[in-house]
């Protein structure tokens, strides 16, 4: 296979022998999922500077300077995410695609759709707004920089029942499924997930320490929790897709 | 249209009458809409990002009544366009050379999209609700209620590529929607994406007053909605007609 081919959806999606595999616009979207959250993991990480976290522990001074030495990068990287942050829908949509194949059918399918469709204001737009708004008028009353600063954070690290809903149903499906679309594995890290949601709860009390916004429990475990279950299906999926008869019917 | 006497209890029947509803709810939603923008002040002309505090401020306390009129009419009728786009989910479905998996992706983003506009409207509203309040406050929501409103566009783009991939995958020798649809799809994203900047710029086309975030993202939203109307009426009459629902 030439290297031009491996990298696109007809090269990434395929069978054993390097033939494109499983049906064209679902090799489309499976190969759209990594991409994005490789743009994603950059924006957020370089450019926003919402991961790592900034500090819950710091004057409302240091706020402000947070702001004014990081404005650029935040206001270069929140418009960019503004742009593609529908590419959070498309790979959600590509997940609840895949749970309506499983034999549990639609309900669970509709109820991750439904739970991560509304994760995304909480958990990725209102930061972002807040951000924004702080960097737009860098002279504003310091109290409200402050505001917005926690306001944005608050939302995004301990943004907590939307994904709680979704992983909760994706786990009951996997572990339901005969059809072995994910396996089942799978369905406990995404309990993990859970796990860490309910731990990140903490953030709405705690200004330092393990258990703050950016704390080694609150928020490092769960970072790894993530990583593993975004990397793990990141290759089911692709598996999935692979695996899926391009003749096979869709479930109405 | 005319459902024919013998297949009016039939579960296609049923079909095509709902999605002949929510079409029509496009155009009635669309005029209650556009009367609402035409009321509220804030829109002629789009209040500028330069406006000084006192002013926004100032600007709240003397249009209090019809920016509230303006906004709650959109918080109450602006989801309902949803339905209408309910109709496009629909016919992707039905089209063919794909699974259903944009589709899915495209309610995912519809969805999400709507929650983003009925955030901006509370904020528009919660500026008006103490016209009184400190003057930095007010410009703070009135500035987070504009970025909300216009900004965030990454959700509509999405729909718009998903859109015009569907169409271009619909293979059938009669595709649900002509070719055309998906070009025209992907235009209206591209006019819409400069939008995204107006959470930066205070002046010029791209702030959130200006010529490309204001009114070439709204009129192209706009002109889309009544496209679609026409693209998505001819869409669902072809599928009664095969159906076998109303008379061919």
């Amino acid at each position: 296979m030439s290297p031009v081919r491996a990298l696109t959806p007809d090269g990434y999606v395929t069978t054993a022998d390097g033939r494109p595999a499983g049906k064209p616009d679902v090799r489309i979207m499976t190969w759209f999922f990594p991409l994005w959250y490789g743009l994603f993991g950059i924006i957020i990480c370089l450019l926003a500077r919402v991961t790592p976290p900034p500090r819950p522990d710091v004057s409302t001074a240091d706020k402000v300077a947070f702001f004014s030495q990081n404005g650029l990068t935040i206001q270069l990287g929140f418009v960019v995410l503004l742009v593609l942050l529908g590419g959070a829908a498309m790979t959600n949509g590509l997940v609840a695609y895949q749970m309506k194949r499983m034999s549990t059918g639609s309900v669970l399918a509709y109820g991750y759709l439904a739970g991560m469709s509304v994760g995304a204001l909480p958990g990725f737009l209102l930061v972002g707004v807040c951000f924004l708004t702080a960097t737009l008028r860098p002279d504003r009353d310091p109290e409200l920089i402050g505001l917005l600063y926690d306001l944005g954070m608050l939302s995004y690290n301990a943004s907590l029942g939307c994904f709680t809903a979704a992983y909760l149903v994706l786990a009951i499906a996997v572990l339901y499924d005969r059809n072995n679309i994910f396996p089942k594995w799978f369905a406990y890290i995404s309990v993990w997930q859970i796990v860490t949601e309910v731990i990140a709860s903490q953030m709405v009390v705690f200004y330092s320490g393990p258990f703050a916004w950016n704390g080694s429990i609150s928020f490092w475990v769960a970072v790894v929790v993530f990583s593993v279950w975004l990397g793990a299906l990141i290759v089911i999926l692709r598996n999935a897709a692979a695996a899926e008869p391009a003749d096979e019917p869709d479930m109405d | 249209m005319q459902i024919l006497e013998r297949v009016q209890d039939l579960p296609n029947a049923g079909n095509i009458k709902a999605q002949w509803v929510c079409l029509w709810s496009g155009p009635a939603v669309g005029l209650v809409l556009l009367i609402a923008a035409a009321a509220f002040p804030g829109f002629w002309p789009p209040m500028s990002p330069t406006l000084p505090a006192e002013e926004v401020a100032r600007f709240y306390a003397e249009h209090t009544a019809w920016i509230r009129f303006g906004q709650v009419t959109f918080n109450l009728c602006g989801i309902l366009v949803v339905p209408f786009f309910m109709v496009i989910v629909v016919q992707m479905k039905r089209m063919r050379g794909q699974s259903h998996v944009f589709a899915y992706c495209y309610l995912t983003a519809v969805v999400s999209g709507a929650t983003f506009f009925a955030l901006s409207n509370v904020f528009f509203l919660v500026a008006a609700f103490r016209p009184d309040r400190s003057p930095d406050l007010i410009q703070l929501l009135n500035d987070l209620a504009w970025i909300v409103f216009i900004a965030p566009i990454g959700m509509l783009l999405s729909q718009f590529v998903l859109l015009a991939l569907a169409v271009r995958f619909d293979n059938g020798p009669d595709p649900v929607f002509p070719p055309w649809v998906g070009w025209y799809s992907l235009a209206t994203g591209v006019a819409i994406v400069p939008s995204a900047a107006a959470a930066v710029f205070q002046t010029g086309p791209l702030a959130w007053d200006g010529l490309l975030s204001f009114w070439v993202r709204n009129g192209a939203l706009a002109a889309f909605v009544v496209v679609m109307f026409f693209v998505l009426r001819r869409a669902v009459l072809r599928q009664a007609i095969a159906d076998g629902v109303v008379a061919g």
